[in-house]
């Protein structure tokens, strides 16, 4: 089952030397809190010159989407699949 | 010393990234499209789906008959571009002999390099290894290591996927006895056709064939399809450093049903020539010569024209009058247009013009600027066409590869 939404959340990131994205450790909005088992893909999206942050992760066997706005530094979750 | 070319490939490229960033779809029969319609077509298929025997292209009415359980996915294009990003970052590393040949396909020049990570093989393999770790599982290369660039794509193919193929000079000669003409790259169904009916079926015929009769059949192309068919592959490697100046800027557009009409169709014409006129601007060029045109019905003939514009421009107005005038001196006008296409050629720097003469010239080219600084700072759909309102917008071109968009 999948759901989709525009849902700001609060994220705790770890910045690393080499990387060029910081690394989605848990996120968390309302009253639930996810922790990352599985970064699967990040990629990039630009609109004008917003450069966005596009994860795709996993906890478990339920697969989350969001979004980074960079330059606001802003955290959205976009897509819940939940697991079976 | 001879060259030392691998050829990298991505498996089932576009279907690979869908499933590393989608992990409900990994394991399962996928096929990568525009718009889900029954009318449109299939981009790419994921591997499990291949085994059916598809292949890009297959409408998607077709896959869904013969794979019922096929799961339709919208692509992304920016998960693919980013991604090629990426791994071109790592290829870098190991040679600036690189060719970007596609979205999906690059050739390296390694023999300089090659001995310098323990042998082509191993250096293949670290590149695996490499694009596991940065990319994820599920998004695989199959690399084949030849003399050209010819036989390192034709020896990759038949390691796929996630192989590593090399052709070594003692089974050259085995290859081209066994090898189908039509299974090089550059010889398409035409040219097989013409070279069966000189009774040509194998790379070895091709060799064996007189340089002269071929080159009377084909002109230079002939040169090309002896040395081929000799085992040697003269073919260049054009590093992304030396890429040569496009010699025209275009944009096609398959239409959906609902966007067929004539004047409906007009209106995405009008939107391609401002797309055109903008990215020529971004590059910095002009045209002279303005080619359009367009698919009558769904299957029908392509008819198109080309005119020479008396300035050159880079006004998506000027370009959509020019295509106006193409359209009108093509005789019978369809009720219904599947496909439309516009390209600008005969490209000049704009910096080689003199400055605009004419005051009302100069406020289109300020217009022209405000629109695309616009543009930059806020995305392409934030100032567009009234008229371009009417119609919604269409699905985004899965396969994107622009060459300015790889900015090394």
């Amino acid at each position: 089952m999948s759901e989709k939404g525009n849902i700001p959340i609060d994220a705790l990131v770890v910045y690393r030397r080499k990387q060029t994205h910081p690394d989605l450790r848990s996120f968390s909005w309302q009253t639930r809190r996810v922790d990352v088992t599985r970064t699967n893909l990040v990629h990039t999206e630009r609109e004008g010159e917003t450069l966005y942050l596009v994860y795709s992760v996993s906890a478990g066997k339920d697969h989350f989407h969001l979004r980074l706005d960079t330059r606001l530094g802003r955290w959205t979750l976009e897509e819940i699949e939940v697991g079976n | 010393m001879s060259r030392l070319i691998v050829h990298l490939d991505m498996d089932s490229y576009f279907a690979s990234v869908e499933q590393q960033a989608q992990p409900s779809l990994r394991g399962r029969p996928i096929g990568v499209t525009g718009r889900p319609t029954e009318r449109s077509i299939i981009t790419a298929f994921s591997r499990e789906a291949k085994r059916y025997g598809f292949h890009a292209g297959t409408p998607v009415w077709e896959a869904q008959k013969r794979c019922p359980d096929l799961v339709l996915v919208p692509g992304h294009p920016e998960r693919y571009i980013d991604t090629t990003k990426r791994f071109l970052e790592i290829l870098k590393e190991y040679t600036a002999q690189l060719e970007v040949y596609s979205i999906d396909e690059v050739f390296m020049d390694v023999t300089q390099e090659a001995e310098r990570h323990g042998g082509a093989v191993a250096m293949a393999r670290e590149i695996q290894r490499r694009f596991g770790e940065a990319l994820g599982p599920c998004i695989t290369t199959t690399l084949g290591i030849a003399s050209g660039k010819v036989f390192a794509k034709l020896i990759g193919k038949r390691f796929k996927p996630n192989g590593v193929g090399v052709l070594r000079d003692e089974d050259l000669p085995e290859l081209l006895r066994r090898t189908p003409i039509g299974d090089i790259c550059g010889i398409g169904p035409r040219i097989e056709k013409r070279l069966g009916q000189l009774g040509i079926r194998t790379l070895r015929d091709l060799g064996e064939t007189p340089e002269l009769l071929l080159r009377r059949e084909f002109g230079v192309y002939g040169l090309f399809l002896h040395s081929i068919g000799r085992g040697c592959d003269p073919t260049p490697l054009v590093p992304y450093t030396d890429v040569p100046p496009p010699k025209s800027v275009g944009h096609s557009k398959s239409l959906p049903p609902e966007l067929r009409d004539m004047p409906v169709a007009l209106l995405v014409l009008h939107d391609l020539c401002e797309q055109v006129a903008g990215r020529m601007r971004k590059l910095g060029y002009v045209g002279r010569t303005v080619h359009c045109g367009f698919r009558a019905g769904s299957i029908g003939p392509h008819a198109a024209k080309q005119i020479t514009l008396a300035v050159p421009s880079d006004d998506g107005d000027v370009i959509y009058e020019a295509c106006q005038a193409i359209l009108a001196a093509i005789p019978s006008h369809p009720s219904e247009v599947s496909n439309v296409a516009v390209s600008v050629g005969n490209l000049v720097e704009r910096d080689r013009l003199p400055d605009l003469l004419f005051e009302e010239d100069r406020r289109r080219d300020r217009l022209n600027g405000a629109v695309d600084c616009i543009r930059t700072r806020y995305g392409a759909q934030a100032i567009r066409r009234g008229s371009s309102l009417l119609v919604k917008p269409l699905a985004p071109h899965v396969g994107g590869f622009l060459p300015e968009t790889w900015e090394f």
